[in-house]
């Protein structure tokens, strides 16, 4: 099915600026709720959905709503993976790749090294009384982490970050940069090598890791479709944990009657993180392609068309969250859409979780004394397809 | 065509027909059935569909799977002896009259 790149017909065409979304998307995504839940926006060349209720619709139809988009930038960044497949492919490699991700794993296998990295990054640190949490803890502790699920022993957590933000710049590249897809065949390149040489071993002795799981999994998988997929899991698997942290733990120290009360009641460590997924999405959208012709949001559009489920909107949605746009760790529990849905469902919810909640933000806010952001610092928010905090200056007591 | 019955936590009672093979999760989430998420469509990888069968029907349902009964560890309401997840459970005509208790939570 070939990708319609124009409007629906009876589509709201809505002329968005594209940096005013990276700096604060959300004003534009409530007056979408409200006046086209369904619109086509030049900028991006997608329809957005932005309701709740259309978004869960949408991501429980992947028949309808299809994952493999043409044209799609990921697919040229790393070819073919299971992000841009659908069942039953997509449930072949994700059947091989995810076993290492399910919880139990994590606790049993990875959960002692998440936490000896996150001590060895505060030892570094600690002695200082200030940091950028961002550059200085959270970044590099998600890719150490990384690296340790994924089973690259023969990587450090700066080559893990340098990939990822190589691949994440290439499939934000629609302004065609050369020197951008050059630095992203680069880190691929390297990727693929590393992967293969981990392979190997694992051929040889298994190790738990998401490598070994593909290597020794029950339905075949091909070298070249482990490097793909592996490209794909290190092109996200920095940015989500990093920004959750990044920004629950900014909301937290704007809020300090809010981290007293976690600080003394841990089990609401998940509630900060749940929250704090829901208010600023990590993942703010992702492309479907429509399989044929379907009515959702009042417009009926054609097979081809391309839409954007835009999650950050949904859990936005003040039908669904009462006072949406604030940061309440005590709101009611309803879904939130983070992790999108389905089939596709985040494979790293498990690990992340338990990386940021049970340890990451425990032990920042229990080592380092007398926590403060810093006045005046520029902690930038940006970004819409990905949201989260660029630094996170802070301060603390070290004796 | 069986029919099963959901019991919320306030103990009113949702009646649905269930398809024979598809699953219990299936039919909660096609009739609307409020307390049953499943947030990752059926693949046992969230634990939003957790669901307690009654103690009459225990046996007739059986124990879970071994994935499942990793994921039943991390559910958000407690985990008991009869816990499954609804996503994981195949309705059949043996089942017809089933009642299932919706936890207090799922997220
Ligand atoms: S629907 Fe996700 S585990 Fe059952």
């Amino acid at each position: 099915m070939s990708a319609v790149t124009t409007a629906a017909p009876g589509a709201p065409v809505v002329d968005l600026d594209l940096a005013e979304l990276r700096r604060d998307p959300y004003p534009a995504y409530a007056e979408l709720r409200r006046t086209a839940p369904l619109a086509w926006v030049p900028s991006v060349g997608r329809h957005l959905l932005t309701r709740y209720e259309d978004i869960v619709h949408a991501e429980k139809l992947p028949e309808v709503f299809s994952s493999r988009e043409e044209g799609s930038l990921l697919l040229r960044t790393v070819g073919p993976n299971l992000l841009r497949e659908d069942d039953p492919e997509h449930r072949r490699l994700r059947a091989a790749a995810e076993p290492p991700t399910r919880p139990r794993q994590v606790r049993d296998l990875w959960a002692e090294t998440f936490e000896h990295n996150a001590h060895e990054l505060l030892d570094r640190i600690a002695g200082r009384g200030e940091a950028d949490l961002i550059g200085d803890f959270a970044e590099p502790l998600a890719a150490a982490n990384l690296a340790v699920v994924l089973g690259l022993r023969n990587a450090g957590a700066d080559d893990i970050s340098d990939w990822s933000r190589a691949m994440m710049a290439a499939n934000g590249n629609y302004a065609d940069d050369p020197d951008i897809w050059l630095r992203a065949e680069q880190a691929t390149r390297d990727i693929e090598d590393a992967v293969a040489e981990m392979a190997d071993a694992a051929r040889r002795e298994p190790d738990g890791s998401v490598i070994s799981s593909m290597v020794h999994a029950a339905d075949p998988v091909e070298l070249t479709e482990i490097q793909n997929n592996i490209k794909v899991i290190i092109g996200g698997g920095v940015n989500e944990p990093r920004d959750v942290f990044g920004v629950g733990a900014q909301a937290l120290l704007q809020r300090p009657d809010v981290l007293d009360r976690v600080v003394a009641d841990p089990g609401l460590w998940k509630r900060v993180f749940e929250e704090t997924a829901r208010w600023i999405s990590p993942i703010g959208m992702y492309p479907r392609q429509l399989t044929q012709d379907y009515e959702i949001a009042g417009v009926a559009l054609p097979a081809g068309s391309r839409v954007a489920l835009v999650i950050a909107s949904g859990n936005r949605d003040e039908s669904v969250f009462e006072r949406a746009d604030e940061f309440d760790i005590d709101r009611p529990h309803r879904p939130h859409l983070a992790f999108g849905g389905g089939p596709h469902f985040c494979m790293g919810a498990w690990v992340a979780r338990h990386e940021v909640s049970a340890l990451a933000w425990p032990l920042v806010f229990s080592r380092l004394k007398v926590l403060r952001l810093v006045e005046g610092a520029d902690d930038l928010m940006e970004g819409w397809v990905f949201r989260g905090l660029t630094s996170l200056n802070v301060t603390w007591q070290t004796s | 065509m069986p029919i099963v019955i959901f019991e919320l936590p306030d103990g009113t009672q949702r009646k649905v027909t269930a398809d024979s093979g598809t699953v219990l999760m299936q039919a909660a989430v096609s009739n609307g059935v409020d307390g049953i998420v499943a947030e990752c469509g059926g693949n046992a990888s969230c634990a939003t569909c957790h669901v307690y069968v009654d103690e009459r029907h225990g046996e007739q349902v059986g124990p879970p799977n071994d994935v499942e009964d990793e994921m039943l560890d991390f559910t958000a309401a407690e985990r008991r002896p009869t816990s499954r997840l609804s996503c994981q459970v195949q309705v059949s005509d043996a089942l017809d009259g089933l009642v299932v208790h919706i936890p207090e939570e799922q997220v």
